[in-house]
């Protein structure tokens, strides 16, 4: 009884192993009971049967010893299975994880791998397990900053997290790998084994370095091009300024001897002088536009908005065209709403882009070809149109219209005075305002139909 | 007796045509091609108005107007600055100083000598 009593606690503990012999002793006693302790459950069943069987012949202690046995032996399948059960977890986890594994032993031989080591590494399973580290792939594993980590810093911490060691395999080239190392107390010994995790992270650092260069030439090039900005805008303000000066004498002396101030001129003199100021003056709009035009591309222009009352503002701009309108024999065709409303815009910005649309379908009409303008409320903006029966414009040069400088060549853009700024300043400063602007022609000699809108409230208020 | 204007600017050719639209419409003229001239000969005839570029070949247009302010005998004189740095930038310079306009080149010389006249009292 008092061996029993030792056994009860032994059988769960410690000592179990070096107990073995005497239940087994036992074991045979009762019959072939000794696949009982196989986790195998038909085999468990019977056994179970035969041990309760027998429980009714025998001694009460031989009966006591039985159920002992019998509890130690469900206790042992239970713990079986646990174990089972921990490694197939561990060995999954190994085997999943995306990063390669390794375990060794104290000797630094490999006990297992996970099946991304082969498949990183280039390794065959045959070659590896049971090999040094150092000689895997054929001692391309023998890396002076590995040595260093599992013979000197791990003796002395168990755990070394994120160690970076760089190393030129010759079967897969140079990578970078970053360790994460563990020394594990194994079963109930004194043996230890190390689980090496190696992060490949070549590409992550090629990427990181990447990164690196992509912003600094990017901060590179964000300065470049506040550079370029500045020397674009100090260049315009220097032509600016370095053509107007030139062009103060151009047009004020032709002015003056065309008005004659100090004389009279005879009508060839009084025609030629008036052609040179006409020029000077088309250059001085040319300055003007490509002036606005930059200011508006660098976000320079700024919008004065008042309310305009757009009705009159039409009728005001249309006299001005049907004096050229008149000379050219074209009829001018007005359809203004009676109950246009007023717009919040830029009084100047709006005059110039319908200025700049009327005489552009005074410029591209022929003799004796009809003009208009059409203005009507649309939702909440107003919708102003400009055509006229003229050159038209070919259907693959409609994206170059607004390219600036572009005018179609026809007999009558030859002959005409035009910018060629007109139309594209014009798209820019509708958008400005938060209105759309189009263009729309059948074909050439097909007549031009120009269509833009503008918000009743500017969409552009407070700038 | 004529109203007296001074005209200060480097360049010949635009002094030649301000002189002349001033003296049609009856202004006695002085000219000056510097900020130094300009100054001793605004000290010496006090003119009505003067009329000056922005960038001259010894300092800068509204640097000279400062010193002009200065002086307590010409601090009253209107200057206008008749420049072709029409930009932005270039009016911000001219912005502190007072009893001062701005005409950009090029001039109009049909409405030159009005704009001017508006300045003086």
């Amino acid at each position: 009884m008092k061996d029993k009593k030792k056994n009860k606690g032994s059988l769960r503990g410690t000592k179990f192993p070096e107990r073995k012999d005497f239940f087994q002793r036992k074991i045979s006693e009762f019959g072939d009971l000794k696949s009982s302790l196989e986790p195998n459950k038909a085999e468990s069943k019977s056994a179970s049967r035969k041990l309760k069987n027998t429980v009714g012949i025998g001694t009460v202690a031989e009966r006591m010893i039985i159920k002992q046995l019998h509890q130690e032996i469900e206790q042992r399948k239970k713990t079986d299975q646990l174990a089972q059960d921990a490694r197939n977890y561990a060995e999954s986890i190994i085997n999943t994880v995306r990063e390669p594994l390794i375990s060794l032993d104290k000797d630094l031989r490999v006990v297992t791998v996970s099946r991304s080591f082969y498949d990183v590494f280039k390794v065959k399973p045959a070659e590896t397990v049971g090999q040094l580290i150092y000689d895997l792939g054929n001692k391309q594993w023998n890396i002076p900053k590995l040595r260093e980590l599992l013979e000197t810093i791990l003796p002395q911490k168990t755990t070394f997290d994120n160690y970076e060691v760089e190393h030129d395999f010759t079967t897969i080239g140079r990578r970078i790998m970053l360790l994460n190392a563990r020394q594990i107390q194994r079963g109930l010994g004194k043996e230890r084994i190390i689980l090496l995790a190696i992060e490949d992270i070549t590409e992550r650092k090629e990427i990181e370095k990447g990164l690196e260069k992509a912003h600094k030439e990017l901060n590179d090039l964000a300065t470049e091009l506040k550079r370029v900005a500045r020397v674009k805008s100090e260049f315009l303000a220097n032509m600016s300024h370095e053509l107007r000066t030139p062009l103060n004498s151009i047009n004020g002396f032709s002015e003056v001897l065309y008005d004659e101030t100090f004389g009279l001129l005879n009508e060839k003199q009084k025609k030629y002088v008036n052609n040179v100021l006409i020029s000077g003056k088309h250059l001085l709009s040319l300055i003007n536009q490509i002036l606005d035009m930059a200011k508006v591309e660098s976000g320079k222009m700024k919008l004065v908005l008042s309310n305009l009352p757009m009705k009159s503002l039409l009728s005001e701009i249309s006299l001005l065209v049907a004096d050229m309108a008149g000379k050219k024999n074209l009829q001018l065709l007005l359809e203004i709403d009676e109950n246009l409303p007023d717009v919040e815009a830029d009084e100047l910005k709006v005059k110039e882009i319908i200025y700049n649309l009327l005489s552009n379908v005074v410029k591209f009409t022929p003799e004796g070809g009809k003009i208009g303008m059409r203005a009507r409320k649309v939702d909440s903006e107003i919708e102003i149109v400009v055509w006229d029966t003229g050159v038209g414009i070919a259907s693959e040069n409609m994206e170059k219209i607004f390219e600036g400088f572009f005018r179609v060549d026809t007999p009558y853009s030859r002959i005409t005075e035009g910018t060629g700024l007109g139309l594209p300043l014009s798209k820019k400063l509708v958008e400005l305002h938060g209105g759309k602007f189009s263009v729309e022609s059948q074909g050439l000699n097909k007549g031009t139909l120009v269509r833009f809108t503008l918000p009743m409230m500017s969409r552009k208020a407070g700038v | 007796m004529k109203k007296k204007v001074l005209v200060i600017d480097d360049n010949a050719n635009n002094l030649l045509l301000e002189r002349d639209l001033l003296e049609v419409a009856g202004f006695e003229v002085f000219e000056a091609e510097n900020a130094a001239d300009g100054i001793a000969i605004a000290r010496k005839e006090k003119p009505n108005i003067i009329i000056m570029d922005v960038r001259l070949p010894d300092m800068r247009g509204p640097d000279a107007a400062r010193i002009l302010r200065q002086d307590k005998k010409l601090d009253d004189i209107p200057i206008i600055f008749v420049t072709a740095s029409v930009m932005a930038e270039g009016k911000e310079e001219l912005k502190d100083i007072t009893k001062s306009g701005f005409i950009g080149k090029p001039i109009n010389t049909r409405t030159f000598v009005k704009e001017i006249s508006q300045f003086i009292k």
